[in-house]
């Protein structure tokens, strides 16, 4: 049997897939079978290699050449010059938003050159279905590793490695371990928490999609450090393929020995069960998560006491989130220091985000904290969509804040965006531009919060409920003097007295927009404008007389028949009837719409 | 057995007492609401919050649920916790303005203002009925159903309940089927009929003469006399 | 599959890592195959052939085969570059199999360049 000279990697992650990967793939199989290629060159499905933009996503390797945007018709021609006659092909390949050339390389291209892959190490490269691709990329050598170590050396390490929280409050992993262990109660449980509710947030469902061993690793690598001998990873229902890879992960370790009794050979017992969500965002907290798993509805619980000291059935349990328990291998396997060799003082290691709005490429990223948000956002992303002026950049989902561009060279780190009104959060990264209105933005949070709020804390319900009522108001040109104060007065009345996260950081859409961009809501209440151009109620479009043509154009694209006018003459539009759908101005080919 | 300090006293208490329990057994008053002595605390209401370390790094916390521990520093009616206190009363009033409960806990903590729209609800969400008919009547026939702002009280499905044995004790212990003493018709959502009330009977005798609290001459005395002037109409 | 220990561990690691070390683009060196029309014509498909059961009787894990485009000597097919780490890469014409077999032993797998038959040395911009 012939080696293999090259493997094709198909990103196979759900944005890729639902865009139709896994016809590529099987194209891609029919076509090398047609050439006679199949012993040499290998098809492999992988996990998310980020640039979801893009997709569908494929590399070649060892060339490391990259193509996206690929369709079936695409692979015939594909193979035959890539594979058969070794002449790539540039024009599926990728070409940055103002150049000419394309870029080959993967590892050339801007978006993947700042990044440092250190959970995703294994993305785009392995077959997460394969457990012999995971040990082939010193798979469980961690595990191995840490067996020959004790509970205390294991807990040393990872507090040696500086590890905090990934789900967004930062607490130092490795205490939260310690105080676990020291606990007297058994059993002890362990819980990943992979409910990812930040709306746009897809870091948790990558790791689980592209390397659902690593979390396997972790987490029977905590059950020693820990004396835990069950493990719950609840993820959300709406996340079916990372259900599937991570039920298939553990039923293959399983089947390896590396779950159960008598790990790898050693006296560790440890089992996984995956527990799915139902689709609340505050079973993400991790109070209401441990009511679901025990079957209960998901309101969270006072703490103290914490799940470190009573958890799951009141006995102490350690819950962390995906991407904690994907840095856990490799701080055993390279030791603490390594990762803490990467990051800043206070914010060791790397943070994956997720780089979304108004930005060129949009996608997966990771890198070291302490990188700039400048560097994320034009270097990685590419600078803002369509050329348009920068705005601001929203982190940390619902539980984030709004910063301005003068923010733009701040590090990143949990402490820097604590400190300006924002939070690292999950790490959601949304860009917004000059169109976009921060009152709108406040607004859409808020509608989240109350909807998932749990409704149990007087405060948080009635809060956000009336905070509601008085962001729609001001964006549909009913907001009075006063209101924004009002609004802050329960913002931080919703911050101070909610037993939770959720209510405790509600309050960060609204604040950071009125600290920054309080002359939008003025704006708004003063002069009945707003000046993004985007708030339905105080826009009108009007036609300008010096541009417009008389094409008939517009009138044509109107939905509601609300544009009338003489061929080759001015056109009107009809306030009265326009519903302010921007059909028109799409189609208008001389900038004759006027959206005031 | 926890020792801490609750507005410069210090006390020492049994392990898992609540720091609401260790505040009033000092005699310190808080308000509660979704509170019962009979009933596992719940700490729904947010009312009995109040202030844990010394600030810069204090947080708020509700006291019917938190258990006291060894060295902590609890101000029971510090600046912050007051002002807040006052916005969740003003936010139940623009709720349920027909609670007698909640206009006299306006009175009481000079809440004379609400700049909401009221919303005429009949619920207060503090759950008291689902505890009264789960733990004092072991029936369990409500409970909350939905979340945040679909949030209600029902019977499972909404079908009508077999274990309900019409007590009443959901009604007894609700602090809104309790209607203001100006009826449930009023004009204002504010009552604030015994703000700053003088019980008339002082006129009469040298002692009050009754154990109403408060006393039912908001009726007579309050802004229901036509002889009385409002405030803002001196 | 039985049970692992720790040394299935590695022996399977070290099976699969042949396979995937492709994915990782490190090698010890790098032979590109000629492959454009005039190469295929010229038998660079049985060159490719012949080099990949030298890489399978040698059992070496670290060399990269990958094929390029037409070089532009079209008179001097099948050609082959091979391109050992950290040196320059250099151009052999006119192959036949015992010619690729000396330079797979000596400059493949050993950093020996086969000057003779040898075009020249340097790199080329492959697109």
């Amino acid at each position: 049997m012939k080696p293999e000279r090259t493997h094709i990697l198909v990103c196979t992650g759900t944005g890729c897939v639902s865009a139709g990967a896994f016809d590529i793939m099987e194209a891609l199989k029919t076509e090398i079978k047609k050439h006679n290629l199949q012993e040499e060159i290998a098809v492999v499905p992988t996990g998310c290699n980020g640039f979801c933009e893009n997709g569908p996503l494929v590399l070649f390797e060892p060339e490391g050449i990259f193509y996206r945007r690929l369709s079936v018709q695409d692979i015939p021609f594909l193979v035959e010059e890539h594979c058969l006659k070794g002449r790539p092909v540039p024009s599926l390949m990728y070409t940055p938003p103002k150049e000419k050339s394309p870029i080959p390389a993967m590892k050339d291209i801007e978006f993947f050159k700042h990044q440092r892959l250190v959970v995703l190490r294994n993305r785009g490269r392995i077959n997460p279905e394969r457990i012999e691709d995971y040990i082939a990329f010193d798979g469980y050598m961690g595990l191995a590793k840490a067996l020959e170590m004790s509970p205390e050396e294991i807990i040393r390490q990872v507090k040696v490695s500086g590890l905090r929280g990934r789900g967004g409050a930062g607490f130092p992993t490795g205490t939260k371990w310690q105080v676990c262990r020291e606990q007297p109660r058994t059993p002890k449980y362990l819980i990943c928490n992979a409910d990812e509710g930040d709306p746009g947030a897809f870091m948790d469902r990558s790791v689980l999609e592209a390397d659902p061993h690593a979390i396997v690793e972790g987490m029977i690598i905590g059950a020693k450090a820990i004396g835990a001998e069950q493990g719950f990873i609840y993820v959300r229902t709406e996340y079916p393929l990372a259900v599937q890879r991570i039920k298939k992960a553990i039923k293959q370790a399983e089947e390896n020995g590396l779950l159960g009794e008598g790990i790898l050979g050693s006296d560790l017992k440890f089992t996984l069960s995956v527990v799915r969500g139902a689709g609340a965002f505050v079973c993400g907290e991790e109070s209401a998560l441990m009511q679901s798993i025990m079957g209960h509805v998901g309101r969270p619980k006072q703490r103290p006491p914490f799940p470190a000291q009573k958890g799951l059935w009141g006995k102490p349990t350690n819950i962390n989130n995906v991407e904690t328990w994907a840095n856990i291998p490799q701080i055993i396997l390279k030791g603490g220091e390594w990762l803490a060799g990467l990051g800043t003082e206070n914010s060791k290691g790397t943070k994956i985000f997720s780089l979304v709005g108004k930005v060129n490429n949009t996608g997966l990223v990771e890198v070291p904290m302490g990188i700039k948000i400048r560097e994320i956002v034009y270097g990685i992303g590419g600078g803002v969509l369509g050329g348009r002026k920068f705005k601001a950049v929203q982190t940390g989902g619902p539980s984030g804040g709004c910063l301005p561009e003068s923010m733009l060279d701040m590090p990143i780190d949990y402490e820097s965006l604590k400190s300006v009104g924002s939070m690292m959060g999950s790490g959601g990264l949304i860009v917004m531009d000059e169109k976009t209105c921060m009152v709108d933005v406040a607004r859409y949070f808020t509608d989240f919060l109350a909807h998932e709020s749990c409704g149990k804390c007087f405060t948080c319900r009635k809060g956000l409920e009336r905070m509601l009522e008085i962001l729609t108001n001001i964006c549909e040109g009913k907001g009075k003097e006063g209101d924004v104060e009002l609004l802050e007065e329960l913002a931080i009345m919703v911050r101070e007295t909610s037993m939770c996260a959720l209510g405790q950081t509600a309050a960060n859409p609204v604040l950071s927009t009125i600290r920054y961009f309080r002359d939008e809501y003025d704006a708004h209440i003063r002069e009945a404008i707003c000046p993004a151009g985007f708030c339905k109620a105080l826009i009108t479009y009007s036609i300008l007389e010096d541009k417009c043509v008389g094409c008939g154009a517009c009138a044509r694209a109107c939905p509601v028949g609300a544009i009338s006018g003489e061929k080759k003459q001015v056109h009107n539009i009809d306030t009265g009837k326009c519903i302010e759908c921007g059909a028109c101005a799409e189609v208008c080919k001389f900038d004759a719409i006027n959206i005031a | 057995m926890p020792k801490l300090t609750i507005d410069g006293i210090e006390v020492e208490v049994e392990k898992g007492t609540t720091l609401l329990e260790a505040i009033r057994f000092l005699g310190i008053n808080v308000p509660t609401l979704c509170y019962n002595d009979g009933l596992t605390p719940y700490g729904a209401c947010r009312l009995c919050i109040v202030e844990i370390g010394k600030p810069p790094r204090s947080t708020i916390v509700s006291s019917c649920i938190y258990p006291a521990e060894d060295g902590l520093y609890v101000r029971a009616n510090s600046e912050k916790v007051i002002k807040l206190r006052k916005l969740i009363i003003e936010l139940m009033l623009a709720t349920v303005s027909s609670s007698k409960t909640i206009q006299d806990l306006a009175s009481k903590f000079g809440v004379t203002q609400c700049r909401f729209e009221p919303e005429h609800e009949e619920c207060i969400h503090c759950g008291l009925c689902v505890r009264m008919c789960n733990e004092q009547m072991m029936s369990g026939a409500i409970a909350f159903a939905q979340r945040g702002k679909d949030m209600v009280i029902t019977t499972p499905f909404d079908k009508t309940s077999e274990v309900c044995r019409q007590c009443g004790a959901c009604m007894y212990i609700c602090p809104c089927c309790e209607l203001r003493c100006q009826g449930p018709d009023a004009e204002t959502t504010v009552c604030n009929g015994c703000l700053n009330l003088e019980p008339p009977c002082l006129d009469t005798y040298e002692d009050k003469m009754c154990f109403l609290d408060p006393c039912a001459a908001c009726e007579l005395a309050g802004p229901f006399r036509s002889d009385m002037k409002k405030k803002d109409e001196a | 599959m039985a049970k692992l220990k720790i040394q299935d561990l590695k022996r399977i690691r070290d099976e699969s890592k042949r396979t995937v070390l492709l994915r990782e683009g490190t090698a010890r060196a790098k032979v590109t195959i000629h492959m454009g029309t005039c190469g295929i014509a010229a038998g660079a498909r049985e060159i490719m052939d012949q080099v990949l059961r030298l890489v399978e009787k040698h059992n070496v894990q670290d060399v990269m085969i990958t094929s390029s485009g037409c070089a532009g000597m079209c008179s001097h097919e099948p050609m082959m570059t091979v391109e050992y780490r950290y040196t320059a890469p250099v151009k052999y014409i006119d192959l036949n199999k015992e010619k690729v077999t000396k330079i797979f032993e000596e400059h493949v797998l050993n950093g020996e360049p086969v000057p003779e038959y040898a075009l020249g040395v340097g790199s080329e911009s492959m697109y």
